[in-house]
């Protein structure tokens, strides 16, 4: 069984509206997975199913075996993180290790413990020593999500969903947030959902693609296989990596379809 | 001859509480009419210049200017309280930042009422802002129970009906999905048709920006870098990377046809002229094996 198992999940909000219309996905500890569709597709919704703080409306989630709707949310958010898009709308405390420190003692973890998983989880971030006692404000955005994901990582979950972790940021910051993010992945384990909507960071540190479109998902499989798929794409109202749109246009000059970085494409012309 | 929309002339700004300046010895000079992309990494001084032309700085912070800052002539602290603001609109990556109505309809209203309007005039701007933006359907709707698109439409639908001479887009489609960048896109190509306007835009991702813009700026550290047109910006891709900046996929293609001798001339900035080279190339090299 996999550690996070969705079964014809449905979700309505209290209104009526449906947000989530039969999705069914399992994921496994260690993927790298990206969660991409259109504003309003659902990507949230589903996000916020899997870490508990929402209950299905018919269906289930399982996480760890335990069914989401019958599982305390303190045990939940132990096992699924989920860390906003907008730092600052997740950050309230007035230091960087009262914000870390603040989801450990709210389930009520000894405050021994949380001192080890404060400097556990700063480590990890790579977020200076000497920044545990400023005011996260004072901190670059770039590190203010890293203290977001520090206050993620002290609950120590396995699943760790990032919405839009590159908005905002210049080329560099964004690799950069992106390979500290693999190194989670690599390194400690950890599964990591990122939800975005740029797809040169999809094609370049995404080893899966879950695709929604109006409240189901619509596609699950390889970048390269999804991006090849414009039946896919076009439901998804989604456009491949420009360099991959230029492979396919060139498909006849004998260029595979799974092109998705310029490196790839420059290996691939010099060999034709 | 007619001035420049703006005048940048050996600007130097250091806010009152950094250690290093800003920007530094800015020379920039944009035509009437023209549209410009500002890239360079961020704390290149992207913002720090936008908020120059519109007058929040010196306005609204603290801090040590030297050199000249002119919009249409005239040194922007020398206009009238709210005179500028008139001249010059602004629209941020975060539109809610510039909400305070209840409805779509009050929010597009509220600040021709504050430029003094009269009746007739605010509902033909509304309809012509309307119109341009798509939000008919909107009008009615609380901004907080619409999608982030719709709202980005909205803010810049707002600052459209101000009727501002020069728009200043500080990475206006940050938080939006690819359709609804893509609208919002449409509605400046539309605009830049329909009306002479002037343009900054501010954008990472230069795939966006490339279709609208006559000209690109590079920032870095404060300077201007590089200023050209935007296809012959594009000449030297190292020059831009090194920056921190990447060019479009298809343009840094183009680049690596150009190096390599595989096709010469000037870069593509589209999909299809990088297909049509990369064609001829392949057309050249089998000619050439067969001769």
């Amino acid at each position: 069984m996999s550690y996070v198992e969705v079964d014809h999940l449905n979700f309505s909000y209290p209104d009526g509206t449906p947000a989530l219309e039969d999705v069914s996905v399992s994921l496994d500890t260690g993927e790298m997975i990206a969660l991409i569709g259109q504003n309003g597709s659902g990507k949230t919704t589903l996000s916020k199913c899997l870490n508990g703080l929402l209950h299905p409306t018919s269906g289930s989630v399982r996480v760890d075996g335990r069914d989401s709707r019958k599982t305390a949310i303190a045990d939940m958010v132990k096992r699924v993180g989920y860390v906003f898009q907008n730092p600052d709308h997740q950050l309230f405390n007035a230091t960087c290790r009262d914000e870390i420190a603040y989801g450990p003692r709210n389930i009520g973890i000894e405050e021994d413990e949380v001192a080890v998983r404060v400097e556990e989880a700063r480590a990890v971030v790579g977020l200076p020593e000497s920044e545990l006692d400023e005011h996260p404000f004072f901190l670059t955005k770039g590190l203010r999500q890293r203290v977001a994901i520090a206050a993620i990582l002290a609950l120590r979950p396995r699943v760790i969903i990032v919405d839009e972790p590159t908005t905002g940021q210049d080329a560099r910051q964004s690799v950069e947030i992106m390979e500290f993010l693999t190194g989670l992945n690599r390194d400690h384990g950890h599964t990591i959902v990122i939800v975005t909507h740029d797809m040169d960071i999809v094609a370049r540190f995404a080893d899966r693609l879950l695709v929604m479109a109006d409240k189901r998902l619509v596609a699950d499989g390889p970048p390269s296989e999804i991006f090849g798929n414009p039946e896919v794409m076009s439901r998804a109202s989604i456009a491949p990596p420009q360099i991959t749109r230029l492979a396919l246009e060139l498909s006849d000059l004998g260029l595979p379809s799974d092109i998705l970085s310029l490196e790839e494409m420059i290996e691939a012309f010099s060999k034709l | 001859m007619t001035d420049p929309a703006i005048e940048i002339i050996d600007y130097t700004w250091k806010y009152l509480h950094s250690d290093g300046e800003a920007v530094r010895g800015i020379n920039l000079s944009i035509a009437q009419g023209e549209c410009i992309g500002l890239v360079g990494s961020n704390g290149s001084g992207k913002t720090t210049i936008a908020n120059s032309i519109d007058g929040l700085i010196p306005g609204q912070y603290h801090g040590v200017k030297k050199g000249e800052v002119k919009v249409f002539g005239t040194e922007v602290e020398d206009y009238k309280r709210g005179e500028l603001q008139r001249t010059v609109g602004l629209v941020f990556s975060d539109p809610e930042a510039q909400f305070t109505a209840m409805t779509v309809e009050d929010e597009l209203v509220f600040g021709m009422e504050n430029l003094g309007l009269g009746l007739e005039e605010i509902r033909e701007r509304l309809e012509w802002a309307c119109d341009l933006a798509d939000l008919h359907a909107l009008l009615e709707k609380p901004p907080y129970e619409i999608s982030g698109g719709q709202k980005q439409r909205v803010a810049l639908a707002a600052v459209l009906a101000m009727r501002p001479r020069i728009l200043i887009l500080d990475e206006p489609t940050a938080m939006l999905d690819p359709i609804s960048r893509a609208k919002v896109f449409d509605v400046l190509s539309r605009l830049r048709q329909e009306q002479e306007i002037t343009m900054v835009l501010i954008e990472h991702t230069l795939e966006h920006i490339v279709p609208l813009a006559d000209r690109m700026v590079l920032l870095g550290d404060g300077r201007v870098l590089h200023d050209a047109p935007t296809r012959a910006f594009f000449d030297d891709l190292e020059r831009i990377r090194v920056q921190g900046v990447v060019p479009p996929g298809v343009v840094g293609f183009s680049g690596w046809l150009r190096q390599t001798q595989r096709y010469a001339g000037e870069s593509a900035l589209f999909l299809d002229e990088a297909a049509d080279q990369a064609r001829r190339s392949v057309a050249a090299s089998t000619a050439g094996e067969n001769r």
